[in-house]
């Protein structure tokens, strides 16, 4: 499965006015990684197809939140 | 005017005609880009023939779905009936 939210560390310096992000996510698409689209991917069912916004599950991008994450746990 | 709930049967067939149109959507979309995807344009024919007997089946028991000619309309004139589309 694709991980479709990535993250990095971004550098800290002492002088940092802020209290620092120690990690910061970034979404990454399907569309980074398919160029055109090939013929024949396999396809969801109708009724999962409404539910999750797309026919194919290879173009499936959930656009989460990071931050609902760090609430829900 | 007595309240009227409507039955189940008329959200699981807008429902399921939803399903069905969305994956017309898709496909459409898809056949813009791959016109020679013969796989993708039968499945796009069958959906979209089972789409308009989902509709000719609601519109049966319901009344319109669409205006201007696209729907039938039963006597008297159907249209401006309720349950209105927020409603719904």
């Amino acid at each position: 499965m694709p991980t479709h939210r990535k993250s990095y560390h971004p550098y800290i310096s002492p002088f940092d006015p802020c209290p620092p992000i120690k990690t910061k996510t970034y979404e990454t698409p399907a569309q980074l990684y398919l160029g055109f689209q090939p013929k024949g991917l396999d396809q969801y069912q109708p009724s999962e197809a409404l539910k999750k916004g797309t026919l194919w599950p290879a173009l499936y991008s959930p656009y989460t939140s990071p931050y609902e994450k760090n609430k829900r746990e | 005017m007595t309240e009227t709930h409507l039955p189940k049967a008329y959200y699981d067939m807008l429902e399921e005609l939803q399903t069905v149109d969305f994956v017309l959507v898709e496909l459409n979309l898809y056949l813009d880009t791959h016109p020679d995807d013969l796989e993708a344009l039968k499945q796009f024919n069958t959906f979209s023939k089972k789409s308009r007997e989902l509709r000719d089946r609601f519109e049966e028991q319901f009344g319109p779905l669409d205006q201007f000619g696209h729907s039938y309309s039963s006597y008297p004139w159907k249209w401006n009936d309720t349950p209105w589309p927020w409603q719904v």
